[in-house]
């Protein structure tokens, strides 16, 4: 038999066709999909024992408990968190805005030059940790100025009340302790006064859609107490008082008595003199606030040093002289101060899960350093001392392993607040009011782009949003101004921001020209 | 058999977002690529505000006619007859796009880039979830990883593997609880559920609650 080349054709046109009817071409398929699937520009997740370790989040001073499950030692996910936040505040120490190095040398060069006359002082944006005592002590050797927020910072029992008026205050967001508070939630009637369509203003039993406090007041809250005011607009410190709502001082755990004896007191920004600072320490690596640097501003000389503790460029680093990079949770071990809901002492630490970057440094002992203090032990130090005072645990150091491990101690109750009158705002002819977004961590997850970019959720932090009627005249971008500056802002049109009320992102931008209720402003770029 | 499902309680949802972001750590969602929008962003779960409630949308495991199924070339969709769960295989997707359109529920998404987290974050993946590749559709699978590993643990203890109880990330991350997972026939239903678009026939297993808003009205964005 002689072949063609007619057969060669017909031979491999059969073949062809025949091997589609076999498991071939199928699994050429399926395996140029997995080996496309793993191709290399796909990270691998990392592979080894699952562990499991429990600590407490020190995000903000609700403290969540938290679970860590980690491949070896690397955590990969945590739970437990009250919030979006807490959720993945496991990838904070990767966040490309992180900052990883700083002139610490040159810092360090600047204070070693002070001279014992010139003014210094310490901003700490998380009063009530050990760390904060550490500043105070410092401060005290060396003739200095702790400076706080707040002076007398206050809790609320919200346990004792059959209503709650919340008066633009986020109380179901993030207010409080996210798990206190929608405990007791369940045994209140809540009436939000605001004038913007928040989560808490949503969820409230009573909606009255105006800012400040309402007038007349709720009926319910006179008729049906004990009742309680939360917020931080005028009147309502006064208002507790005619309530006779459960308002405390702030608890705090115990502190050694040689530490009392040598702190520094706790100054308001306001008690500051004008240009008075030659010096000043801002700790902001785990800031549960801010203040706009145009109040922190008129207090520096003319050739003040300021020195900022921080994790990202974002904050008080756009204005410092030298912005030190700071550890960020979970990195080092710290104590976590007591939440405004929480009106029992608590002593809780935030375990490390993973080493911080070599060049990183820590605020309170790099301050304790000028003043010639120990402060590397302090935490230890405290947490002794409460197990002397009441101990939970057979030795110290039982004690210590198990807040390692995320014990929480609790104390006392506190004791009834001394509020403080407000500040009346100065007059001008800026056309709206301002409403700040809530309070968020200097450092987010790059997962939170799925609340701020990927979906509407949350008001991206760099934009506002205005009524549909307010911005129709304005393109995407503008200019937000204020009495304190200006600061260049996207804009949002919103349904639900009534007219006349800007509802500002959180970004430092805003959030240093722009508080509560301030006038405001939005013109063309 | 089990029939897995959810209910929602809208009333009890206050936004807070933890349940995308949970999800996504779980699953190795990465991060918004640059110029992401809510149209070309990956949010497995997607909390919308609807009126003045706030409503989580997710893949709503349809039961019957699964409209995603029927209209997949690849067979790349499937319904897991063990568990009732509308699985997604990446392997098999030629990213057609067919069964985004034939979702009545919007709640399929399409991999537009690259998965890419910054540098060392990498180390922060899931190694129960394998990363998706570009080209591909993904959507809620339940968290077939932590039934995975809940099944193995029911053979390691010598329990039946086929009725686990397992919480998917979603639902251990909600601070209000307004969302509960489990088996269908003993997971208690909230009075007055209503599972969305139930005229379709699809049977889906995610009921939701609401005093608020009319839920059979549908979604709508509220902002931008």
């Amino acid at each position: 038999m002689k072949n063609t080349r007619r057969d060669i054709f017909k031979f491999a046109g059969g073949a062809a066709a025949g091997a589609l009817l076999t498991p071939v071409p199928w699994r050429l398929i399926k395996d140029s999909s997995l080996w496309s699937e793993n191709w290399p520009g796909i990270p691998r997740p990392a592979r080894g024992e699952i562990r499991s370790k429990t600590t407490n989040c020190a995000l903000c001073p609700a403290g969540c408990p938290l679970r860590a499950r980690c491949v070896g030692d690397q955590p990969v996910a945590l739970t437990g968190a009250g919030c979006a936040f807490g959720v993945a505040a496991h990838h904070l120490p990767y966040h490309p805005a992180r900052l990883r190095q700083g002139p610490v040398e040159q810092a360090k060069a600047a204070l070693a030059k002070r001279t014992p006359s010139e003014p210094i002082a310490v901003l700490d944006l998380n009063p009530g940790r050990t760390a904060s005592w550490t500043f105070r002590r410092a401060m005290a050797a060396l003739d200095g100025t702790y400076i706080s927020p707040d002076p007398n910072p206050i809790a609320y029992d919200l346990h004792s009340v059959r209503t709650v008026l919340s008066v633009g205050a986020p109380l179901l967001e993030g207010w409080g302790t996210p798990a206190n508070v929608l405990a007791a939630r369940e045994k209140f009637y809540l009436v939000h006064a605001g004038a913007v369509e928040t989560p808490t203003a949503m969820l409230a039993d009573e909606w009255i859609r105006a800012e400040g406090l309402p007038d007349p007041l709720p009926r319910r809250l006179l008729e049906n107490g004990p009742s309680l005011a939360v917020g931080d607009a005028p009147g309502v410190a006064e208002l507790n008082r005619k309530l006779g709502a459960p308002v405390y001082a702030r608890p705090e755990a115990p502190v050694p008595d040689a530490w009392k004896k040598q702190a520094a007191p706790v100054t308001a920004l306001d008690a500051v003199p004008a240009r008075g600072l030659r010096f000043l320490l801002i700790d902001e690596s785990s800031a549960v606030t801010y203040i706009p640097w145009h109040l922190i501003e008129p207090k520096l000389a003319s050739d003040a040093v300021v020195i900022t503790f921080a994790v990202s460029r974002g904050g008080y680093a756009r204005h410092a002289t030298y912005a030190l990079p700071a550890p960020v949770f979970p990195e080092i071990t710290e104590d976590i101060p007591a939440a405004i809901d929480q009106t029992t002492q608590v002593f809780r630490l935030a375990a490390p899960l993973v080493p911080p970057p070599p060049a990183v440094v820590n605020a309170s002992e790099l301050v304790a350093a000028l003043a010639d203090i120990p402060a590397a032990a302090a935490l230890r130090e405290r947490a002794d001392f409460i197990h002397m005072q009441s101990p939970a645990h057979p030795t110290p150091d039982a004690f210590w392993q198990a807040l390692v491990d995320g014990y929480i101690w609790r104390g006392s109750p506190s004791l009834p607040a001394q509020s403080s009158p407000t500040q009346p705002r100065p007059a001008h002819d800026l056309p709206l009011t301002a409403v700040p977004a809530p309070w968020t961590p200097a450092l987010l997850s790059p997962l939170m782009t799925k609340l701020y970019e990927e979906s509407n959720l949350r008001l991206p932090p760099n934009a506002v949003a205005l009524n549909p009627r307010d911005a129709a005249a304005l393109p995407s971008r503008a200019v937000l101004q204020t009495l304190h500056g200006k600061c260049t802002v996207r804009v949002v049109p919103d349904a639900s921001v009534p007219p006349g009320i800007v509802l500002a992102g959180s970004s430092p931008g805003i959030r240093d020209i722009c508080t509560h209720g301030d006038g405001a402003k939005v013109v063309l770029a | 058999m089990t029939r897995y499902g959810m209910t929602i309680d809208v009333d009890r949802c206050t936004g807070c977002g933890a349940c995308m972001v949970a999800c996504a750590v779980e699953n190795n969602i990465p991060p918004a690529h640059e110029g992401a929008t809510d149209r070309t962003g990956l949010t497995w779960i997607r909390v919308f505000k609807v009126g003045q409630a706030f409503v989580p949308m997710l893949c709503q495991q349809c039961g019957e006619e699964t409209p995603c199924v029927s209209v997949c070339p690849q067979k790349a969709v499937e319904v897991d007859p063990a568990t009732g769960i509308v699985g997604q295989m990446p392997e098999r997707c030629l990213g057609c796009r067919y069964c985004m359109a034939a979702c009545p529920y919007h709640a399929r998404y399409f991999n537009w880039h690259d998965p890419a987290w910054p540098p060392g974050m990498e180390k922060t993946l899931n190694p129960d979830v394998a990363p998706r590749m570009r080209g591909v559709v993904e959507k809620c699978n339940f968290c077939h990883g932590r039934w995975h590993a809940a099944k193995q643990q029911a053979v390691a203890e010598g329990r039946d593997p086929a009725h686990v109880e397992y919480t998917p990330a979603c639902v251990e991350a909600c601070p209000t609880k307004a969302i509960r997972f489990g088996d269908l026939a003993t997971l208690p239903k909230p009075p007055g559920s209503v599972r969305l678009l139930e005229s379709l026939g699809t049977e889906p297993k995610i009921y939701y609650r609401s005093s608020k808003v009319d839920l059979r009205a549908g979604k709508e964005p509220s902002r931008g």
